[in-house]
């Protein structure tokens, strides 16, 4: 699903981010991403959903090195992964519902049904009451959980999160997880950046550890993440 | 109910609100570009037509003796009238010579003391049109000094100036083409740069450049009609106002006549149309172009 091959990383001519970083993620497995801030646990998940090019080693996703994918090969790579990011980026002339939609519209799948599925998706999500609301009125939670839906109303393939509990309380933070648990049960791959090492080991899913520049993978809470190096 | 606003909110954008405006401008002064063309067109087709059979004899004044003149205009009619291929001959009345001079002449002319040439008006068969030349030279044996004047000199240097002016309108919708096209390319690449946040969103859930491209395309092809619609309302009014303003003044025979028919009305209401396309090709080209370059 997934592979790194002594990925290295650094923006432009700065210090390395990510070097030297392998590892394998199986189809149907789930991740967690820890580290503390500025250890380079967006610029990774920025690697996999192929915003950014790694400085050196290589990068296969769905069985395909992504060295070697066109512009228009990203785009439809694209559509197989969801991502949440840690700043929501939600368009904010567009009501929730129809962020929500928004993967369903690039993908060209525009039948009525749609509508029902955006809804009881929000309304999964607890903001059936807020399906027309623009995200400047919604609170920071709430903006998450639209973020969270639109990442997983396409049903990737792969699920990428950003510190996606960041802006959310403990309860809803462990709800938001069992949500991505049912997701992974359903099949899809999930990786989610943290720093909150709590949450972290109050799941038995593997771990990747960065720890700064130098050796990035320190093995899981309850389980090493994937092959290693 | 999904399908509402636009992915990249370009109505927001000042060019939403000026872009009609210049498109519409440029409609309007290519739209009268446009007819000015047509009307040019109408008019050396009505000299072309309105000459090409027509030649005129002029037997100048025998100023020696009273009847002689009359004379000399009889032989010219006799030998015009038993040529083949001349179906009428005509002498220009005195009184109607001295009406057409007076512009020129003054009210001596009408006066009848000026010693005036005599003109003959002759049609000829257009399919079976004399030897002109030997024409000539036939009427100055009948009356010397007679010419024969077939026009073309006069008609030639008239298309000409009809041509260049033609070509000048046509180089003015070039112009404006080019105007439009540089204008539609300046607000696209500003559209691409206010909303580079948005773009890269739907690049990021797997939009293709196309889909991007398409949003500014259907913004650059609804504002483009919007103020093409208004440019060619705008110049059918002016149109309409300059062709009342010729009737009146009874100059006809040398303005270009502005009352266009239905396929030219029809050319000129393609105008808005043109402008649109030519606004969302542009405004496609550009965003392809540019996120092309961003790989």
């Amino acid at each position: 699903m997934v592979r790194f091959e002594n990925v290295t990383f650094r923006y432009d001519a700065g210090p390395y981010v990510l070097r030297d970083l392998s590892f394998h993620l199986r189809p149907g497995s789930f991740h967690f991403v820890l580290g503390a801030s500025g250890a380079g646990k967006s610029s990774l998940l920025q690697l996999m959903y192929l915003w950014q090019r790694p400085s050196g080693g290589a990068i296969s996703l769905f069985g395909r090195d992504v060295g070697e994918l066109s512009r228009q090969d990203k785009a439809v790579m694209r559509r197989r992964i969801g991502v949440v990011f840690q700043d929501f980026r939600l368009l904010d002339h567009l009501s929730a519902l129809e962020n929500v939609a928004l993967p369903l519209r690039v993908a060209g799948r525009r039948n009525s049904s749609l509508d029902e599925h955006v809804v009881e998706l929000l309304s999964w999500v607890g903001l059936g009451d807020h399906i027309h609301a623009l995200p400047p009125t919604l609170s920071g939670g709430q903006q998450q959980r639209v973020a969270i839906a639109r990442a997983v109303i396409a049903r990737p393939s792969l699920l990428l999160a950003d510190e996606p509990t960041g802006n959310v309380d403990d309860r809803l933070a462990l709800r938001l997880l069992y949500l991505f648990e049912e997701l992974n049960k359903m099949g899809t791959t999930v990786v989610i950046a943290t720093h909150n090492e709590q949450l972290v080991e109050r799941f038995p899913h593997p771990v990747i550890r960065l720890a700064g520049s130098d050796n990035m993978i320190s093995g899981g809470t309850r389980r090493t993440a994937g092959a290693g190096r | 109910m999904i399908v509402g606003r636009r992915d990249v909110p370009l109505d927001n954008d000042a060019s939403a609100r000026f872009l009609p405006w210049l498109i519409g401008f440029m409609v309007y002064l290519a739209a009268l570009a446009l007819a000015a063309a047509i009307a040019v067109s109408n008019l050396t087709e009505r000299w072309d037509k309105g000459l090409s059979d027509q030649v005129t004899v002029q037997v100048p004044p025998d100023i020696e003796s009273d009847g002689g003149q009359d004379a000399r205009v009889q032989a010219v009619l006799e030998v015009l009238r038993g040529k083949v291929g001349v179906v009428r001959a005509r002498p220009v009345e005195p009184a109607r010579m001295r009406e057409l001079l007076e512009p020129w002449l003054g009210s001596q002319a009408a006066t009848g003391d000026l010693p005036l040439p005599s003109l003959i008006a002759v049609t000829v068969d257009r399919g079976d049109p004399p030897d002109l030349d030997a024409l000539r030279a036939e009427l100055r044996e009948a009356a010397p000094g007679a010419t024969l004047d077939d026009h073309q000199r006069t008609l030639g240097r008239l298309l000409e100036i009809a041509h260049s002016l033609q070509l000048l309108a046509m180089l003015v919708v070039a112009l404006i083409a080019g105007a439009a096209v540089v204008t539609v390319v300046f607000v696209t690449r500003t559209g691409l740069a206010v909303h580079r946040q948005v773009i890269e969103l739907l690049h990021l859930i797997g939009a293709r450049d196309g889909y991007v491209a398409s949003q500014f395309q259907r913004h650059a092809l609804r504002l483009g009609l919007a103020g093409g619609v208004a440019g060619l309302a705008l110049a059918a009014a002016t149109l309409f106002g300059l062709s009342k303003v010729f009737e009146s003044g009874g100059e006809a025979a040398v303005i270009p006549d502005l009352s266009l028919s239905p396929l030219q009305w029809a050319i000129l209401g393609a105008t808005p149309v043109a402008a649109a396309l030519v606004a969302m090709l542009t405004a496609r080209f550009t965003v392809l172009r540019t996120l092309a370059r961003l790989s």
